[in-house]
C-alpha cells in the first residue's frame, strides 16, 4: 500500500522547557495554547529569569477564549503575548521575528499539525537545528497535500483520497512527508484505470 | 586510515613562516591526483624515526580545488614525544613520507548562516582550507585569530590582504583578548561557530556558548590530544591472544600496532572515536584522554580509546 510503511511523517513528543536557551519563543494554534502554559511554569521553576526573554505568539481556539489566553500567560508570568486570529497571520510575524533574532532561542510550537508544520518549514530556512525546536501535535491531523503533478497545494485534507485544488486529479495521499514543503505528497489514485477509485474515508481528523 | 591504503609523497618545501612553525608542501611521488578533501580536514603523517615510528594527525591548509599537492604547518613542540621534533629537525625537502587519506571530522556546516570562526596559533591551519570554500562570499563569516605576539601571527599576510575587515587579529603580547561575550551574544540566528587552538580557548568558546544559550549542534571545535604519558603497563590482547607492553612514552594505540595488530582509527587525537574498543576485564583504572565518552561511558569503564588513554591497572584485557 502507498500509504504506509513510510518513515518521514514527523513524529512529535510533549512540550519540555530546555532551560538551557536564553530566549523562548512559544507559538501556538488552537489547543496549543494548554501545553504552551505548561512549558513556561516550568521555566518559571527551573530559570525565572527566563520568562522576560519569553514571547508567545498564539491563535486562541475561539475569538472568546482571547482574553483567558492573555489571562492565562500573564499570569504564569510572560507580559510578551501576542494574538492573531488566524495562523498565517502569526506565521508572518514569526518569520520577521526570526530575521532579527540572535542565537540562543528555543522554539516551541504546539497546534495541529499543519500549524507545526509550516512553523517548521520557516525554522528551517534560518538553520535552526533539531535541538533549538520542540514541537507538540495536539487538534486536527488535517494534512497539506502538495500535489505531485502540478505542484499545487491542498490545505486541510482529512480523507485518504482528495481532488487536487490545482489540477481536479484525484490525490491518494501518501505518509510521504517534505520538511522544506510542509506537505504531504499525494499521488493520482485512479491513474491505472481512470475513475477506479478507492472509497473516500475520513482518516485525518 | 589503518588497513587502507596510505599515500606516498615527496617534501618538495620548507618554509618556516615563524619561529615555531615551519610549512610544508607534500607531492605525490608517482604524480597522480591526490584524493580530493573538503576544507576542515587532516591527514595522520607517519614518520619512520630512528627507533620508532610517529602516526601525527595535521590539519591540511591547502586549497581544497588543489588536488597536486598538500600543505600543513606543524608547530614544534618541546615537550612532546618527537612527532613534531622529527618533522623540523630531520625531515628535508626531498625526503619521503607515508599519509594517510584525508578525513574531515571539523566540517562547515553546510547550511548555515554564517560562521564565525575563531582560531588559537596553530589552530588557524584547519580555517586556511574552510576560507578557500567561503570566498564565494554566498555566506557571511568572520575569522578571529589569536596569536602570542605578530611575530608568531602564521599566514598573517595572506589573510589580511585576503580576508581585510573579515579578520581580527590578537596579540596577547599587547594584551588583545578576544571579547568571547561580545561575540557570541548577539550573532543572528542559524550562526554556526568552530574554534581550534588551545584547550583554554576551546573550553571558553564551549562554556561561553552554553552560557548564551547556543545549542550544541551550533558549536563545533577541534583538538588533537597528543597522547599523553604516564606509567609503564601490560595489556592482554583476548583475540590475538598475546599481552603487550605500554611503555610511558608510547600509547596504547602505538603499543598494540607495535605488536603487529591492526585497530581501525582516523584521528589519533580523541576525537573521532574509530578506536573504541571494548575492555572486557579490568583490574585497575583507567585513564580516560578522549573527548569521545561521554562522561558516563568514562565513569562506566567498558570501553577504551587506544589512541590517547591509558591505565593504571594490575590486569587489562581488551577486545582485540
Amino acid at each position: 500500500m502507498l500509504v504506509t510503511g513510510i518513515k518521514s511523517k514527523p513524529v512529535y513528543a510533549p512540550l519540555r522547557a530546555d532551560s538551557g536557551g536564553r530566549h523562548h519563543l512559544l507559538l501556538g494554534s488552537g489547543p496549543g495554547t494548554q501545553p504552551l502554559l505548561q512549558v513556561l511554569a516550568q521555566l518559571r521553576q527551573d530559570a525565572p529569569e527566563a520568562l522576560a526573554r519569553s514571547r508567545v505568539l498564539f491563535v486562541p481556539e475561539t475569538a472568546a477564549d482571547a482574553d483567558a489566553g492573555f489571562a492565562a500567560f500573564s499570569a504564569v508570568g510572560v507580559s510578551d503575548v501576542r494574538r492573531h486570529a488566524e495562523p498565517g497571520p502569526l506565521l508572518v510575524e514569526f518569520e520577521s521575528l526570526l530575521a532579527d533574532a540572535v542565537m540562543g532561542l528555543r522554539l516551541y510550537v504546539a497546534g495541529p499539525e499543519s500549524f507545526i508544520g509550516l512553523a517548521m518549514k520557516i525554522a528551517l530556512q534560518f538553520n535552526l537545528n533539531t535541538d533549538e525546536i520542540r514541537a507538540q501535535e495536539c487538534g486536527s491531523t488535517a494534512r497539506r497535500v502538495r500535489c505531485v503533478h502540478c505542484r499545487a497545494t491542498t490545505e486541510d485534507v482529512r480523507t485518504n483520497i482528495v481532488e487536487c485544488i490545482g489540477c481536479r486529479r484525484w490525490l491518494l495521499v501518501r505518509d510521504h512527508y517534505s520538511r522544506r514543503l510542509a506537505a504531504y505528497m499525494g499521488v493520482m489514485v485512479d491513474a491505472e484505470t481512470p475513475g477506479e477509485r478507492p472509497a473516500i474515508r475520513e482518516v485525518f481528523p | 586510515m589503518s588497513g587502507g591504503d596510505t599515500l606516498q609523497v615527496e617534501v618538495t618545501a620548507i618554509e618556516r613562516i615563524t619561529p615555531l612553525i615551519k610549512h610544508f608542501t607534500l607531492r605525490p611521488v608517482d604524480g597522480a591526483p591526490l584524493p580530493a578533501f573538503s576544507g576542515g580536514s587532516h591527514i595522520v603523517v607517519v614518520m619512520r624515526d630512528t627507533h620508532r615510528v610517529h602516526r601525527n594527525p595535521y590539519s591540511l591548509l591547502s586549497p581544497p580545488s588543489d588536488r597536486a599537492a598538500y600543505q600543513i604547518a606543524v608547530r614544534r613542540m618541546e615537550e612532546s614525544r618527537g612527532g613534531s621534533q622529527f618533522m623540523h629537525d630531520q625531515l628535508v625537502v626531498g625526503g619521503r613520507l607515508e599519509i594517510a587519506h584525508p578525513v574531515n571530522l571539523f566540517p562547515l556546516d553546510k547550511i548555515a548562516r554564517k560562521h564565525v570562526l575563531i582560531a588559537g596559533g596553530i589552530g588557524i591551519t584547519p580555517f586556511l582550507a574552510q576560507l578557500e570554500d567561503l570566498h564565494d562570499g554566498a555566506i557571511p563569516y568572520e575569522l578571529h585569530y589569536a596569536v602570542r605576539s605578530p611575530e608568531h601571527a602564521a599566514f598573517h599576510e595572506r589573510l589580511r590582504t585576503r580576508e581585510g575587515t573579515r579578520l581580527r587579529l590578537y596579540y596577547d603580547s599587547e594584551a588583545q583578548a578576544i571579547d568571547y561575550d561580545g561575540l557570541l551574544s548577539n550573532q543572528p540566528l542559524g550562526t554556526h561557530v568552530y574554534v581550534c587552538g588551545p584547550a583554554g580557548m576551546i573550553n571558553r568558546v564551549i562554556e561561553t556558548a552554553r552560557r548564551w544559550g547556543w545549542p550544541d549542534s551550533h558549536v563545533h571545535w577541534e583538538k588533537f590530544s597528543p597522547p599523553p604519558v604516564g606509567d609503564a603497563f601490560e595489556v592482554f590482547l583476548a583475540r590475538a591472544k598475546i599481552a603487550v607492553q605500554v611503555l610511558p612514552d608510547q600509547s596504547l594505540l602505538e603499543a598494540i600496532e607495535g605488536a603487529g595488530v591492526e585497530v581501525p582509527y582516523l584521528c589519533r587525537g580523541g576525537v573521532c572515536g574509530f578506536c573504541q574498543t571494548r575492555v572486557l576485564e579490568l583490574d585497575g583504572e583507567l585513564l580516560h584522554h578522549d573527548h569521545y565518552l561521554s562522561d558516563a561511558d568514562k565513569a562506566r569503564g567498558k570501553s577504551i580509546m587506544p589512541c590517547v588513554s591509558r591505565a593504571t591497572c594490575k590486569h587489562l584485557v581488551l577486545d582485540l
